[in-house]
């Protein structure tokens, strides 16, 4: 028996015979089941909402991240790699899409849960951050933490006139902010990329040296007029016309104009929202998150 | 003894750890960010039959070993006083077991928690691993395995089967190792050549008064006759030994049967390493006696839990090993086509599990392209080496091939590399030194002292006029020091250089001025007078320019330890061109290295980089030799031509 027989595999398979049809159904039904099934289970569930952790190293991101997900924070090291984990808010804490929404509805329970993405605060792995503001997958809000403890000027070095702590959190807070800005009024659709809030949120409040939340805020906004300043002033870098968005050769300022001091208010015309929040990770019973959780649900 | 074992993920995460003597959370943190980040202690490592990769850090050592598929760091800590041998061992065995017991919940994403009881476990290794180290330690003639300090490169010598056998009676049958194949799950031990000779009462005495907990200071008093072993053991008759042998038989197995035990026994147990230490003459009927009775209790019911526990170890730890053979190509012509068609497939759509075979071809193409964008064949094989050990292992992504893989973790290798650990805010820095503090009355305003040095020729005094320029530009006072009191006309070119800044600099507010003292003087004293005449005169920053000089001339590259002392520099830049080739590694480190202790170059400055287009290959070299960041680049004649590194800038061309 050939393949040009009558009856040859070959020639069946082409034929009007019933077998070949339902073979040629069943395949073409199933192929795209089994691929769609292959890839979904492959990607992540991006439909639930994110918010990035981001902060200077030693802030306690990753502690927190670990407390959130388990009710007590986990000891940790200085982070590498990124890290998205899945989060459901505690019961008490109620998303705000929820408020009318009876308790026994089963999409209550959907919700309340949503993506922590954790990020590494060294200085050479920050581009892992930057790359999750580029492009962001339905991003509800940034959590910029920061050591309370590590800002207060009277740690200061020998040199500064302010510490090191400080200004690193502040250098931070400016390239992320001015990553959010940026992305604002790069995009020229009308849609936009909507509003982005920024939660400050000063951590490690057990200790005594801690700064209280509004001081906090105070010390950032002194410390990023700063760097503002010589931001401005500094040297043009190397890669200037080499994104997309520009041959602009001029520079992009933080918050309007660039001159005089500058405050989280100002954010708030490229549609982001900064608010400063305190609370502590360790100590106590499992730390003292509450405010934080319930910004995180006012966003959901 | 052991500190702590820490079980990490890359992103920080603690899953499992085993402390002993609490060890602050800094020491393994700065192990991850001196080597895994920043690269800046460069790691022998070596997967697998080598010896781990170690660190020091305020009096510990560290070993590590890494799980890189499952994103996993495995840190022993110890204290860098006591040489353990078994630390290599025990991380490879750790590693295997845990990955293995759970590399499903480790597989999940969207979770940092991993559900571990993994304490049996890794208790049962140490003690096992203890008992076989303090045997193996015990051979006479021995090379001692303590090898930890010499770099893991040359130690080629485990204390594993193959370590040369002195005698060749005293050949050591193989002794139950996790990777041998042998999958005996018995842990019968084998019959070992071995002289339980006490140590020196001396030393013992010494060790035991040193020791804390008892079970410590027992240990030590092994290791202590153990390091006396090998000179005691030379007159040993032939009948000795062989009753030794017997003993040291014996004793595994009944250790072997503590395990079983481990509560009730623990009174024997200390007993027994008393009369261990007592003398070898009644020490075998000691044992003996102990012993017949544990062989007895060996087949009791009581040790059935952990028994099962020991059997599924060793058969994880034996697979570990069967699968690390079978990793070997496979033979005959249909299994190897078969596996060259499966990996072109998995070429084209991910999920290719990358060895080093995968990785050599592309790897190899990769380090010609870095060459031929100028960066120094050193550095180019140092960077892929980096990559190399950070890929095999990994599986590739879905519909990646392996070299979009290399290609990426190339990129992000170039970015971690060129970005600056801290901000390099050159205004920021001089704005903290010169404005009065009111927080800090005692620390007065002085002047900021930027220094510049490096080769001939390479545009010291340029960049140091264009930095001058940036400086007047924000309307500071810059003194001008003239340093290079050796090369005639170096002076001249200064004065011209500031006389024409100072007209460009007219309207803007900045003032500029000289200080010279013509030639043949010290270059430190004429830095140091130019500093106090700064701050007598209130000027901002100085500016000194140094003679040129070749990073071989060892006679006027030491004469730099003193400039620095001197001068006291807050920052001090090198100057290298861009165009510079082979030589730039071997400029940066000496450099580097000719300001004495304690200080280093603070950043480099690469000059003429608009005449070498996308071969900016020096960046990366110069950083890679040093770790130093590159601050500013010279992309031009004039005044205004000098840039910040952006880094992204610079890994597009390099990967372009
Ligand atoms: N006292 C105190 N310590 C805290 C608090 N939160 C975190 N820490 C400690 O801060 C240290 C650093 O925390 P991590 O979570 O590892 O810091 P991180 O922000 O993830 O740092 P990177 O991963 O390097 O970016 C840990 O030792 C925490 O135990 C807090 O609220 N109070
Ligand atoms: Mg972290």
């Amino acid at each position: 028996m050939a393949w040009h027989d009558a009856d040859s595999w070959l020639s069946r398979s082409f034929g009007p015979y019933l077998s070949t049809i339902l073979l040629a159904a069943f395949v073409s039904v199933a192929l795209p089941l089994l691929l769609h099934l292959y890839i979904y289970r492959k990607t992540a569930p991006t439909s639930l909402p994110a918010f990035l952790l981001i902060g200077p190293s030693g802030a306690g991101k990753t502690a927190l991240l670990t407390l959130l997900e388990r009710g007590n924070p986990s000891p940790t090291h200085t982070s590498q790699a990124p890290l998205s984990v899945e989060i459901t808010l505690p019961s008490d804490t109620a998303a705000a899409s929820n408020k009318y929404r009876s308790a026994s509805d089963p999409t209550a329970q959907k919700n309340s849960r949503f993506l922590l993405i954790d990020t590494p605060g060294h200085g050479k792995l920050r581009h892992f951050a930057s790359a999750q503001l580029v492009a962001p997958q339905n991003l509800k809000g940034i959590i910029y933490l920061v050591d309370a403890a590590n800002l207060s000027s009277d740690s200061a070095g020998v040199s500064g006139s302010s510490s090191s702590g400080l200004t690193e959190a502040a250098e931070y807070l400016h390239d992320i902010l001015l990553a959010l800005q940026k992305r604002y009024t790069n995009t020229k659709t009308s849609k936009g990329p909507g509003e982005t809030p920024v939660l400050i949120a000063a951590n490690k409040m057990d200790l005594f040296t801690a700064l209280p939340a509004p001081l906090v805020k105070a010390a950032l906004e002194a410390e990023i007029t700063r760097v503002r300043d010589t931001r401005a002033k500094g040297l043009l870098d190397s890669g200037i016309g080499m994104d997309e968005d520009g041959d602009r050769e001029e520079r992009d300022w933080l918050g309007d104009g660039g001159e005089g001091k500058f405050t989280f208010k100002q954010m708030e015309e490229v549609n982001v929202v900064v608010e400063v929040k305190g609370g502590n990770v360790v100590g106590g019973q499992g730390g003292e998150v509450g405010e934080w959780w319930e910004w995180i649900s006012r966003q959901l | 003894m052991l500190d702590s074992f820490e079980i990490l993920s890359t992103s920080g995460v603690v899953l499992w750890s085993k402390t002993y003597v609490p060890v602050g959370a800094n020491i393994v943190n700065s192990l991850i960010r001196d080597v895994f980040i920043e690269e800046r202690t460069k790691p022998a490592a070596d997967d697998g039959a080598g010896s781990k990769p170690m660190y020091k850090k305020e009096g510990y050592t560290l070993k590590w070993t890494t799980a890189k598929d499952l994103g996993l760091i495995f840190v022993a800590v110890y204290q860098s006083l006591v040489h353990l041998t078994w630390i290599d061992k025990l991380l490879d065995n750790v590693r295997a077991l845990f990955t293995e017991l759970y590399k499903d919940q480790l597989r999940q994403p969207y979770t940092s928690a991993v559900d571990c009881p993994f304490d049996d476990y890794f208790d049962r290794q140490v003690q096992e691993l203890e008992k076989t180290a303090d045997r193996t330690a015990t051979r006479p003639f021995e090379p001692t395995p303590t090898v930890e300090f010499t770099p893991p490169s040359s130690s080629g010598t485990d204390n594993g089967p193959d370590a040369p056998p002195p005698m060749p009676g005293l050949r050591k049958a193989p002794q139950k190792s996790v990777y041998s194949d042998t999958t005996s799950t018995d842990a019968t031990p084998v019959p070992t050549p071995e002289t339980s000779r006490p140590a020196s009462p001396a030393v013992s005495h010494l060790l035991t008064a040193k020791g804390g907990p008892p079970r410590a200071s027992r240990r030590a008093k092994k290791k202590a006759s153990a390091t006396s072993a090998p000179q005691s053991s030379g007159d040993e008759s032939p009948a000795h030994r062989m009753r030794d042998k017997k003993a040291a038989a014996k004793k595994g197995a009944r250790k072997w049967d503590d395990f079983g035990m481990m509560d009730e026994d623990s009174t024997d147990n200390l007993d027994y390493s008393t009369t261990d230490l007592a003398g070898s003459t009644d020490a075998p009927a000691a044992v003996e006696a102990i012993d017949s009775a544990s062989w007895g209790k060996r087949t009791g019911k009581g040790e059935f839990v952990l028994k099962d526990l020991d059997e599924e170890m060793d058969s994880i730890l034996a697979n570990a090993g069967a699968k690390k053979a079978s990793s070997e190509p496979a033979s005959g012509i249909v299994g190897s086509s078969l596996g060259a068609v499966s990996g072109l497939f998995r070429n084209v759509v991910g999920g290719k599990t990358l060895t080093k075979e995968d990785l050599a071809k592309p790897l190899k193409e990769m380090e010609d392209h870095l060459l031929r964008k100028n960066v120094a064949r050193e550095a180019a094989v140092r960077l892929c080496e980096s990559v190399e050990r950070n890929l095999i292992g990994l599986k590739t992504g879905s519909f990646t091939s392996v070299d979009q893989t290399i290609q990426t973790a190339m990129e992000s290798a170039l970015t971690k590399i060129l970005t600056p650990t801290s901000s390099l805010d050159l205004l920021r820095e001089i704005q903290a030194v010169t404005a009065p503090n009111p927080l800090n009355p005692l620390a007065a305003p002085r002047p900021y002292v930027l220094s510049i040095v490096g080769v001939n020729g390479v545009g010291k005094s340029t960049n140091l006029s264009k930095i001058c320029y940036f400086l007047l530009q924000n309307k500071y006072r810059v003194l001008v020091a003239a340093g290079d009191t050796f090369r005639s006309g170096a002076v001249e070119q200064l004065r011209v250089h500031v006389r024409n800044l100072s007209e460009l600099s007219a309207r803007e507010g900045g003032s500029v001025e000289l200080f010279e003292r013509g030639y043949g003087k010290d270059a430190a004293n004429i830095a140091a007078d130019a500093v106090a005449y700064a701050a007598a005169n209130a000027f901002d920053v100085v500016l000194i320019d140094t003679a040129g000089r070749r990073h071989n001339d060892a006679r006027l590259m030491s004469s730099l330890e003193k400039f620095a002392k001197l001068a006291r520099p807050d920052k001090i830049l090198m100057v290298a061109e861009a165009l510079v080739g082979s030589d730039s590694v071997a400029q940066a480190q000496n450099f580097n290295a000719a300001f004495g202790a304690g200080r280093r170059l603070d950043g480099f400055v690469i000059s003429k980089c608009d005449t070498v287009g996308d071969m900016v290959g020096t960046l990366v070299s110069m950083v890679h030799a040093t770790g130093v960041p590159v601050v500013f680049l010279g992309t031009g004649q004039h005044y205004g031509d000098l840039r910040g590194l952006n880094v992204k800038w610079a890994t597009r061309l390099l990967m372009s």
